[in-house]
C-alpha cells in the first residue's frame, strides 16, 4: 500500500515498530521458543490451536530485530531432527509397505512445509534474499533429499523396489502405478538431478540390458513378423508406462532404449530372416507386417535404408529375371502385362505400408528403371502393348479405363532409355493401325499422341501427328474422287488410297508389283484424277500394305467374301485364268519380293481353315518347286473369312537388326545437332565436356553412346563446323 | 471508494456467523471489520493466511486478530482493499487519499501485510 500518487510502489524501507524500540534480551529467546513450538506442532498434526497472526507476527517481529538469521538456523536445525526421525521410521516399515510409508511421510512434510513456510512468509519475503539464503521451500525439500532420499538405509532400497515394480510389471504383474507416480513425482519436485540420477540413469541401464535379453530370445524362435508384433508391443508398453508414472521427459529415452536394443541391433537379422524376412513379405503382400516394419524401422538411425536397400536389390534381381527370361520374351504383350503388374503390386505396397515414403517411391522407380532398359527390346515390347490394347484390348472399356492403361504406359516408357527406339517402333505399329483400319478408339490413339507430347514434346509427336492428318485428308480426297468421277467409274472395284506423306510415315520404297488389270485401271484413273487436283506431286504405290476385300465362288457355289492384303488378292486373281500355276509362274507374273510372296502363299496353302488354296506337295513351308491349285473342296462356316498373313507381330532377329541400324543412322543428326548447339553457344570446349553436355541435352530421349559422339565430332571437324585447338588438342572451337 | 455495497464500517463487537465468503478482521482496540475474502486477499498475508492448509484458527473461525494494528488503521486498509480491487484491474484510476498523520503508521502495516 502506498499513499497518493501511482499505488503499489513499494521500494522504501521500513524500520521496526517505533514503541518496541526498547527490546527484552530474552525477547528473541522466547519467540523462538514460540515458534519452535509451532513448528513440531505442525508436524503433529495440531495446526488447528495455532494463530496464523500471532506465529506470523513473531516472525516478522523476529525478523525486523535482526535475529532473521538465528530463526533461520533454528528452522533449519528443528526441520533436520524431524526429519532424521522421519527416516528411521521409514527404514523399519517392512517389505511393500516401504514405499507406502515414504510416500504417507512425503505428503506430510510436504504440507508442513507449506504451513511452514506460510507463517515465515516474512522471513522468505526479506530476509532470505538480503542474507542470500535458500528459501523455506527449497531447502524443505533440500533437507528431505538428503535425509531422507540420499540416506544410506533408503536409497538403494528405493531404487531396487522401484526398478523391481517395473520388472514385475513388464513380466505381467499388476502393480500400484498411483504410487509409482507420487514416488516419481516426489523425485521430480526435488529436482530433475534428483530425478534422473537416482532413478532414470538406473532404470535405462536395466532396461537397456532386460530388452537385449528379450530380444535375443525372441529372434531365436520368432519369425520376422512376429518379433516385430512384440516389440511393438514393448515400445507401446513402455510408452504408456510414461504416461502413467514417468516423467514425460523419460519417454524419448526409454523408447530410445528399447529402439536401439530390439529394432537397431537386430535390423540386418530380421530383414533378411529366412523365410519371414523383407523379401517374403515382399512377394506375399503382407501389408500388415510390411507396415509394423517400416514404422519401427522409421524409429531407428539407417532402419528406412535398411529396408530400401534390400527392397531396391530384390526389385532388380527379379526384375532381371523377368525381362530377361526367354520364355517372358515370346509373348511382348504377357511381358508388359507382367511388368505392369509388378508395378502395381509395389505401388499399393508402398502406398499402404509404407505411408508413400517419396524415397520408398524414388527406390522403386529407379529399379524399374534399371532392369527395364537391360532389355533392348523393352521399347518394342511396351509399343506392341498399346498396340495390342489399342487393337482390341480396349474393346468395351470405359474412357476412364483407356486413360489408366495408357498411363500406366506412359509411366513404363519414362523408364526408357531409349524412347527414340519406341518412337519408332510406336510409328510402325500406328501405320499398320491406321491403314488396316484396325484402330478401336480413335480418342483412345489421340489421347497416347497427346500423353506422348506432354513427356517428349512437340517434336516427338510431330510425325505421328502428321499420319492422323494424312488419313483425315484421304478420307476427303477418296470422297471428292467419287463424287466427281462415279459415272467414268461404272461398276468396277472399289478402289480406297490412302495418301501418305513421305517421311512421316515408316514406309521403307519397294517396288510395286503387278496389280491385276481390273485394279490398274481404277488406280490410273485415280492417278490421274490426284495429280490434276495437286500440281508437281508424285505418287507411288505402296502395294506391300494394302488389302482387299474379295469375293470367290468355290467348287459347291458356296460364296465367300475372302479379306485378304493387296499380294495375297493379286496372286488369287491369277487362279481366275488358270487351275494350276507353279511358284516359279507366280514370282513372275505377280513381281512380288520373294520373302512376302512366300508368307503370302503360305498364309493362302497352309492355314487350316483358310486354305483356299492347295498345294502339292503338301508340306507346312513354301519351297520353289511348289505348285499351288485353287482348293475347290474349301468351306467355312463364315461367309466372311479373313485371312491373315503370316507375320511375326515381334520382329524378327533380321528385322530387329534393321531397325536398330535405322535408329543408329537417325540418332547421327540429332548428335550433330546437340554439339553444334552447344559450341555455338560455348565457342570454346574440351571433349568430355561435350561428351555431358550431348548426354545431357539427349537423355530424354536416348542414351547417346560416346564413342558416337567423337565420331560425329569427327565429322564435323571435317565439314569445318568445328576445329581443334592448335595447342591444346583436347579442345575445341566453333568456326563461325 | 468503496466497490461493493457492503460497507467496512466499524461495528460493535457482536456475534458473526462464518459465511466462507467474508472475513472478520479485528483491531487492537477489539472492533471487527467484515470484508468478502476477496478483498483481503489483496494482502498477500491474509491471502497465505486463509489459503494455507492444515487449518489454523484463523481459517477455521474466520476471523483475524491483529493486537498492534489500531482501528483507524484497519479502516483505512480495509478501504484500500476494496479500492485497489476495483482499479487494480481496469484502465481507470482514481486518487486514494491518505491523510499525512497516518502515513506512517499506514506503511507499517501495509508492510505486515504485505500488500
Amino acid at each position: 500500500m502506498s499513499g497518493g500518487g501511482p499505488p503499489r510502489k513499494r521500494n522504501f524501507k521500513i524500520e521496526a515498530f517505533k514503541q518496541r524500540v526498547e527490546l527484552d534480551p530474552k525477547y528473541a529467546e522466547r519467540t523462538w521458543k514460540v515458534l519452535e513450538h509451532a513448528i513440531h506442532e505442525i508436524y503433529n498434526h495440531n495446526a488447528s490451536g495455532l494463530s496464523f497472526e500471532e506465529l506470523y507476527r513473531s516472525a516478522y517481529n523476529m525478523v525486523l530485530h535482526k535475529y532473521g538469521e538465528k530463526l533461520y538456523d533454528g528452522l533449519q536445525s528443528t526441520m533436520t531432527r524431524r526429519l532424521k526421525e522421519t527416516s528411521k521410521s521409514i527404514e523399519t516399515a517392512q517389505g511393500g509397505l516401504f514405499l507406502e510409508e515414504l510416500n504417507a511421510k512425503w505428503m506430510e512434510h510436504n504440507k508442513a512445509l507449506q504451513m511452514i513456510r506460510d507463517i515465515l512468509m516474512y522471513m522468505d519475503r526479506t530476509y532470505v534474499p538480503a542474507a542470500h539464503r535458500t528459501p523455506v521451500h527449497e531447502l524443505g525439500l533440500n533437507l528431505w533429499r538428503d535425509h531422507i532420499i540420499h540416506s544410506p538405509m533408503i536409497h538403494r532400497r528405493l531404487l531396487d523396489t522401484l526398478l523391481d515394480l517395473i520388472h514385475r510389471e513388464r513380466m505381467g504383474e499388476v502393480i500400484n502405478r498411483g504410487l509409482m507416480r507420487s514416488i516419481t513425482k516426489m523425485l521430480m519436485d526435488l529436482g530433475p538431478a534428483v530425478y534422473q540420477d537416482d532413478f532414470e540413469k538406473p532404470f535405462l541401464e536395466v532396461s537397456a540390458s532386460f530388452y537385449s535379453g528379450e530380444s535375443q530370445e525372441f529372434i531365436e524362435c520368432c519369425d520376422c513378423g512376429n518379433y516385430l508384433k512384440k516389440a511393438e508391443r514393448r515400445i507401446n508398453e513402455e510408452m504408456e508406462r510414461v504416461s502413467h508414472y514417468l516423467d514425460a521427459g523419460s519417454e524419448v529415452k526409454i523408447t530410445s532404449v528399447v529402439e536401439k536394443e530390439m529394432i537397431a541391433n537386430h535390423m540386418h537379422r530380421l530383414v533378411h530372416m529366412e523365410n519371414s524376412g523383407l523379401v517374403n513379405m515382399l512377394v506375399d503382400d503382407k501389408y500388415e507386417d510390411l507396415g509394423r516394419m517400416y514404422a519401427l524401422f522409421r524409429r531407428v538411425p539407417d532402419g528406412l535404408s535398411t529396408i530400401r536397400d534390400v527392397m531396391t536389390s530384390y526389385l532388380r534381381e527379379t526384375g532381371k529375371q523377368l525381362v530377361t527370361d526367354p520364355e517372358r520374351l515370346k509373348d511382348p504383350v504377357e511381358f508388359v502385362q507382367r511388368l505392369l503388374n509388378e508395378k502395381d503390386k509395389h505401388d499399393k505396397i508402398i502406398s499402404v505400408a509404407f505411408g508413400n515414403d517419396k524415397t520408398f517411391q524414388n527406390a522403386l522407380n529407379s529399379s524399374f528403371e534399371f532392369f527395364i532398359n537391360l532389355n533392348n527390346r523393352s521399347p518394342e515390347f511396351i509399343s506392341l502393348y498399346v498396340d495390342d490394347k489399342l487393337r482390341k484390348g480396349l474393346k468395351g472399356a470405359t474412357e476412364e479405363d483407356v486413360e489408366v492403361i495408357l498411363d500406366k504406359v506412359m509411366m513404363l516408357f519414362r523408364y526408357l532409355q531409349e524412347k527414340d527406339v519406341f518412337e519408332k517402333y510406336y510409328k510402325q505399329h500406328l501405320a499398320k493401325r491406321l491403314l488396316s483400319g484396325k484402330t478401336v478408339s480413335d480418342d483412345a490413339e489421340r489421347s497416347m499422341i497427346v500423353k506422348l507430347k506432354t513427356e517428349c514434346g512437340y517434336q516427338f509427336t510431330s510425325k505421328l501427328e502428321g499420319m492422323f492428318t494424312d488419313m483425315k485428308t484421304s478420307q476427303d480426297t477418296m470422297q471428292d474422287f467419287y463424287a466427281k468421277k462415279s459415272e467414268e467409274l461404272g461398276d468396277g472395284p472399289t478402289l480406297d488410297v490412302h495418301i501418305l506423306t513421305t517421311g512421316s510415315w515408316p514406309t521403307q520404297p519397294s517396288p510395286p508389283c503387278n496389280l491385276p488389270t481390273e485394279i490398274l485401271t481404277v488406280c490410273e484413273k485415280f492417278r490421274s484424277y490426284y495429280l490434276g487436283t495437286h500440281n508437281g506431286r508424285r505418287l507411288t504405290w505402296q502395294t506391300n500394305m494394302g488389302t482387299a476385300d474379295i469375293k470367290a465362288t468355290f467348287g459347291k457355289g458356296q460364296k465367300h467374301e475372302l479379306n485378304v492384303s493387296t499380294y495375297q488378292m493379286c496372286v488369287l486373281m491369277l487362279f481366275n485364268n488358270a487351275d494350276g500355276l507353279t511358284y516359279k509362274d507366280i514370282e513372275r507374273d505377280t513381281e512380288i519380293p520373294a520373302s512376302d510372296l512366300k508368307r503370302c502363299l503360305q498364309s493362302l496353302a497352309c492355314v487350316k481353315g483358310k486354305n483356299v488354296l492347295r498345294k502339292e506337295p503338301m508340306s507346312k513351308d513354301i519351297s520353289e518347286d511348289d505348285t499351288f491349285y485353287f482348293n475347290d473342296k474349301f468351306t467355312s462356316k463364315l461367309v466372311k473369312v479373313k485371312i491373315g498373313t503370316v507375320v511375326a507381330q515381334k520382329e524378327s532377329e533380321p528385322e530387329k537388326q534393321e531397325t536398330r541400324q535405322r535408329v543408329e543412322e537417325d540418332r547421327k543428326p540429332q548428335i550433330e545437332a546437340a554439339i553444334v548447339r552447344i559450341m555455338k553457344s560455348r565457342r570454346v570446349l574440351d571433349h568430355n565436356s561435350i561428351v555431358a553436355e550431348v548426354t545431357k541435352q539427349l537423355q530424354a530421349r536416348f542414351l547417346p553412346n560416346p564413342v558416337v559422339i567423337k565420331k560425329r565430332i569427327e565429322s564435323l571437324i571435317e565439314r569445318e563446323f568445328l576445329e581443334r585447338d592448335k595447342v591444346d588438342r583436347k579442345l575445341y572451337r566453333y568456326l563461325a | 471508494m468503496m466497490g461493493k455495497g457492503e460497507a467496512p464500517a466499524p461495528r460493535e463487537p457482536e456475534e458473526e456467523e462464518d459465511t466462507g465468503g467474508v472475513v472478520k478482521l479485528i483491531s487492537a482496540e477489539g472492533f471487527e471489520f467484515v470484508v468478502d475474502k476477496k478483498a483481503a486477499m489483496v494482502s498477500n498475508t491474509l491471502r497465505n493466511m486463509l489459503t494455507s492448509p492444515g487449518g489454523f484458527s484463523e481459517t477455521r473461525q474466520g476471523e483475524v486478530r491483529f493486537p498492534e494494528i489500531s482501528t483507524h488503521i484497519l479502516e483505512k486498509i480495509c478501504q484500500y482493499f476494496y479500492w485497489s480491487l476495483h482499479y487494480s484491474s481496469g484502465k481507470e484510476t482514481a486518487e486514494f487519499p491518505i491523510e499525512p498523520e497516518i502515513t506512517l503508521e499506514l506503511m507499517m502495516a501495509a508492510n505486515y501485510l504485505d500488500a
